[in-house]
């Protein structure tokens, strides 16, 4: 009887394996942050950095703007625009001192005179960090940014930014 | 013999289970076929006709040749202003944002072709339409762009009426008979502006 019941449960555990991949659902074409950036038209490129453990350090956090659009830099000509601005929060042994931007570039849309400073491509915001001790830390935070292509504006955004850096 | 019959249904089990993931894996994976073939866009460029002029529905509802949707709204200065109440005028209605830039380059232009066209008729709105602007930051920003035709605060119902997409500026061009005869999503050249304008004008006179 012993190895009767021992027969059922070894048939049982053959079994399981291919129920779980009956219940697993089917993506196709997966590319989500690819469509994430498409719907929100920059894309975080940096989502795990390193650094030294102790004293300011920096580091880099590389973003990308949707080909064919740009947002705002962080210190628009016009105070009618709406500057991009990253916002990370401090956590765990890992303390954020200071975001500092880079320069935006030169955009004129068609028929305007007035030139935009903006981002487009790729833009790095650097950051200075202390981490008191070795680890990985999850920052999270958000980039707020407004875009637009030569003709029209989609409305401002929020993008969540998560970091997770790794101190050593 | 009752370990072989045992033995031969665990056989019989593992292989019904078997069969039954099988079927619930076709199963699905022909549903996600299907929803990505519902889903599939081909974006082709557009020969000519009226295809070519076809509004992406992401850039909001194609309402050319439809009553344009009524709507009483406030300026700047507290008046209230009814669509319906301009019928028999040629009416451009723009819906712009203060953080938009190409909103901000085209409506001089409206300006202009405003008081060019007056004697046609031609009555220009301002839609301010965007979250979290107060009265205060619209009569800023529109003070920058120097314009002066009525300046209107839109809501969500308004929006929704005319169908906006997620995308400013949006403009249509109704006629004296309050019907759209041309939309614009994006700010196009001065040059088609006019020409649009003057198609409108021309479809009130007919």
């Amino acid at each position: 009887m012993k190895a009767v019941a021992r027969s059922l449960v070894a048939a049982l555990l053959l079994a399981a394996p291919f129920a779980a991949v009956s219940a697993q659902s089917i993506s196709l074409g997966g590319d989500n942050a690819h469509s994430a950036a498409k719907l929100q038209h920059v894309l975080l490129l940096s989502d795990a950095v390193e650094t030294k453990v102790g004293g300011s350090q920096a580091i880099e956090l590389r973003f990308r703007v949707e080909d064919g659009f740009h947002i705002n830099s962080h210190h628009p000509k016009d105070e009618l625009l709406i500057p991009t601005a990253l916002k990370l929060e401090s956590a765990g042994a890992v303390q954020v001192l200071s975001v500092d931007y880079p320069a935006g570039k030169p955009f004129k849309l068609p028929s305007s005179n007035d030139p935009l400073d903006v981002y487009q491509n790729e833009f790095r915001v650097m950051l200075r960090v202390a981490a008191k001790s070795p680890g990985t830390t999850e920052l999270n935070g958000s980039l707020h940014y407004q875009a637009c292509d030569n003709a029209a504006c989609f409305p401002p955004r929020t993008l969540p930014v998560k970091v997770l850096l790794t101190a050593k | 013999m009752l370990r072989r019959v045992l033995v031969a249904g665990g056989i019989a089990l593992v292989l019904a289970v078997l069969v039954t993931a099988g079927i619930h894996n076709l199963r699905d994976r022909r549903a996600a076929m299907q929803q990505a073939a519902a889903q599939h866009v081909d974006l082709t460029p557009v020969a000519s006709g009226d295809a070519a002029d076809a509004i992406p529905p992401e850039l909001g509802r194609d309402l050319r040749g439809k009553a344009a949707p009524d709507f009483t709204l406030t300026t700047l200065d507290g008046r209230h202003i009814q669509l319906a109440d301009l019928k028999g005028k040629t009416v451009i209605v723009n819906f712009w944002a203060t953080y938009c830039g190409p909103c901000r380059v085209e409506m001089p232009w409206f300006e202009e072709f405003g008081k060019k066209y007056a004697n046609d008729k031609l009555v220009v709105l301002g839609l301010n339409y965007e979250d979290g602007v107060t009265r205060d930051d619209v009569a800023k920003a529109v003070k920058k762009t120097g314009v002066t035709y009525p300046i209107l605060m839109a809501d969500d119902k308004t929006a929704k009426a005319f169908g906006l997409g997620d995308y400013l500026p949006v403009t249509y061009y109704v006629d004296a008979k309050g019907e759209v005869v041309d939309q614009s999503p994006g700010a196009p050249t001065k040059d088609q502006m006019e020409a649009t304008i003057k198609k409108a004008i021309a479809r009130s006179q007919s």
